[in-house]
């Protein structure tokens, strides 16, 4: 016995977009973890923190290039195809920027200077809130395009508006950190490695935004 | 043992069989989604749609075959031999149940309609020659390959469209689902009553015309959308509201899951009303005659006949659409109770404008079309159009496959028994 129609329907792409966000969110407390414990002079787990990111970022790669190609040209989707792979590219972004951080973090093994370091251990927790929203962004955008019903929509332009203040928020904390980095650190190479190391954090935010932002669009009526 | 015992026999085991099918996939199909929202239970699903389908085999299914071979030739060209006109039944039973049974393996949804039309042009072509048979019905076929789908995709894309805008996207869809039932509950039940007077009156040769009809189905409608706000409340609160739902529906949904199960059991109706006669169609026309020993003119299938071919349909659904059912309820959640009352209803109601506007449609591509309909007005999730094509591939080979099945099947009966 078979089910008539079932051929027609293909599996919704959200389900993966949901476990990538899911991978994502992992990998940021990965990040948090690994760059505390950096900050506190004497890490030794630093290596392998910074090792489990990188295999976190390369299943999520797996998973991303898995959603782009079981979205062949033939199909219809609730949201446009395009659209769906420009949230994807950015939600993805997040991730490649988080290792990037790390990577910056590992280049100078003696830690962040004591000048800046409650600033930037603040800006580091200010990371984290607008990944963990991404999850939830794609949970609620799931049943949205199941169920088409406004107080969804509602719920998940909120949830964009949230977003964009963590990001207003780390951004204003990055300036306030270089400043600061300017201010106290006289050592030239330093400086360098810390202004690298904090645009690099800035922009994790800054592709959690973005994706939020693809997300408004794919929900414009 | 007489020819005409085996052939008779076999040709019955094939007829249910044939029935037995339609239940398990395309009563199954309907009824899922019904199921999988809990508005209905398995065994109510089960009872409620064997009653329509019954009810549609015995009261409108009998005039698509009471012309015999469905008008694609001549029975009188075989008057002087009427075992070739039963065996060419028989061939013409056995291929389309062949070619149904195939594409429903390979999940296709085919018309048996054209599979059984297919069949008699096939053994048509062979006993009373090419030129007896009239072409044109294959012709009337092939636009409905386009008919049915677009129509379908128009119609249910235009209900999900209103639906959509009036009820999903207001700031509490579930009051609006609430305040539109009446309405919604009005539409639905007209279209019923009047696909239900307009296709089973044919049967019962009561000539009512068509304002008479809208006059008798108006006023019932209304006094059933009445009840309407208070029942779907009612229901609501029972189903939705006192446990939670297995699916995560929100209540709107709830209210659309209650209107399905008219639309559901307005499609096993309809599977009632077409399919069970195509399968006992055939075996009534054998049946006449093994009787008669003539070849008649007409056949009127009995009601016995239908209303056996409408509990072999039930059979099916029990005996292997039950499975069917909780694997939609589970696995296809993109289906939901607005999807697919908003395809359901479509489909309906573009069966009974094309019918009425003397269009050919086929229920089953008009509910294909249904579904592309409502995913094109991006409201079907995730939807596969290159399957499409091969559906599309499936209509067209009905025929030819058939025709030629049929050809063979009965060049060897008669090379046998003849």
């Amino acid at each position: 016995m078979r089910l008539l129609l079932s051929s027609l329907f293909l599996k919704s792409p959200f389900e993966g977009l949901q476990r990538h966000a899911d991978k994502v969110k992992e990998c940021a407390h990965m990040f948090k973890k690994a760059a505390v414990c950096h900050m506190g002079q004497d890490c030794k787990q630093f290596d392998i923190l910074t090792e489990q990111v990188s295999k976190l970022e390369s299943e999520a790669d797996a998973m991303k290039r898995n959603i782009r190609n079981h979205l062949p040209k033939g199909i219809l989707m609730p949201v446009d195809k395009f659209q769906f792979l420009e949230y994807l590219r950015e939600q993805d972004k997040v991730l490649d920027e988080v290792e990037e951080a790390l990577f910056w973090l590992s280049f100078r093994p003696k830690g962040i200077p004591d000048e800046v370091a409650t600033d930037f251990h603040r800006l580091i927790e200010a990371v984290l809130p607008p990944i963990e929203r991404l999850s939830d962004l794609v949970a609620l955008a799931r049943d949205y395009f199941r169920q088409k019903s406004e107080a969804q929509r509602e719920r998940i332009k909120d949830l964009i508006r949230e977003i964009r203040q963590y990001e207003h928020d780390a951004d204003h904390l990055e300036r306030e950190l270089k400043f600061k980095v300017f201010d106290h650190i006289q050592d030239s190479l330093l400086a360098f490695h810390l202004i690298m190391l904090v645009e690099h954090v800035g922009h994790i935010t800054d592709h959690a935004e973005n994706a939020a932002d693809r997300m408004r669009a794919m929900i414009a009526r | 043992m007489n020819i005409d015992i085996i052939v008779l026999s076999t040709a019955t085991l094939i007829g249910l069989y044939m029935a037995a099918n339609i239940g398990a996939n395309d009563l199954a199909n309907a009824m899922g989604t019904a199921v999988g929202s809990r508005s209905l239970t398995l065994k109510q699903a089960v009872l409620v749609s064997i009653v329509a389908n019954v009810l549609g085999a015995c009261f409108a299914g009998g005039h698509v075959t009471n012309t015999i071979s469905k008008g694609m030739i001549d029975p009188r060209l075989l008057v002087d031999d009427p075992s070739r006109l039963m065996l060419g039944m028989f061939a013409a039973l056995i291929a389309a149940s062949l070619w149904v049974h195939l594409a429903t393996y390979f999940g296709l949804p085919v018309s048996t309609t054209h599979a059984i039309v297919g069949a008699v042009v096939g053994f048509g072509i062979l006993s009373v020659g090419a030129g007896a048979v009239s072409w044109g019905k294959i012709i009337t076929i092939a636009i409905s390959w386009i008919i049915s789908p677009v129509a379908g995709a128009v119609i249910s894309g235009g209900i999900f469209y209103l639906a959509a805008k009036k009820v999903m996207t207001t700031r509490d869809p579930h009051a609006a689902a609430v305040h539109y039932a009446p309405a919604l509950i009005f539409f639905v039940v007209l279209v019923l009553i009047l696909s239900f007077i307009f296709k089973g009156l044919k049967n019962l040769h009561l000539e009512i015309g068509f304002f008479p009809t809208l006059l008798v189905a108006i006023p019932c409608a209304a006094v059933v959308s009445l009840f309407g706000r208070k029942w779907v409340r009612w229901q609501v609160h029972l189903k939705c509201e006192l446990r939670p739902n297995p699916q995560g529906f929100s209540p709107v949904e709830c209210v659309f899951a209650q209107l399905q199960i008219f639309t559901a059991c307005y499609i096993a109706f309809a599977h009632g009303a077409n399919d069970v006669a195509n399968a006992i169609g055939p075996l009534a026309a054998i049946f006449s005659v093994v009787k008669t020993k003539a070849v008649a003119l007409q056949v009127e299938v009995p009601m016995w006949m239908l209303f056996i071919g409408g509990i072999a349909v039930g059979g099916g659904l029990y005996a292997f659409g039950t499975r069917v059912m909780e694997t939609i309820g589970k696995d296809i959640t993109e289906i939901t109770p607005l999807r697919g009352f908003c395809a359901q209803f479509g489909a309906a109601t573009t069966i009974l404008i094309c019918s009425r506007l003397g269009l050919p449609v086929s229920t089953t591509h008009v509910l294909v079309g249904s579904v592309v309909g409502i995913g094109i007005m991006r409201g079907m999730g995730t939807l596969d159009l290159r399957i499409l094509k091969n559906i599309g591939v499936s209509w067209i080979v009905t025929l030819p496959f058939t025709i030629v099945l049929s050809m063979v099947l009965y060049k060897a009966l008669t090379v046998v028994l003849l």
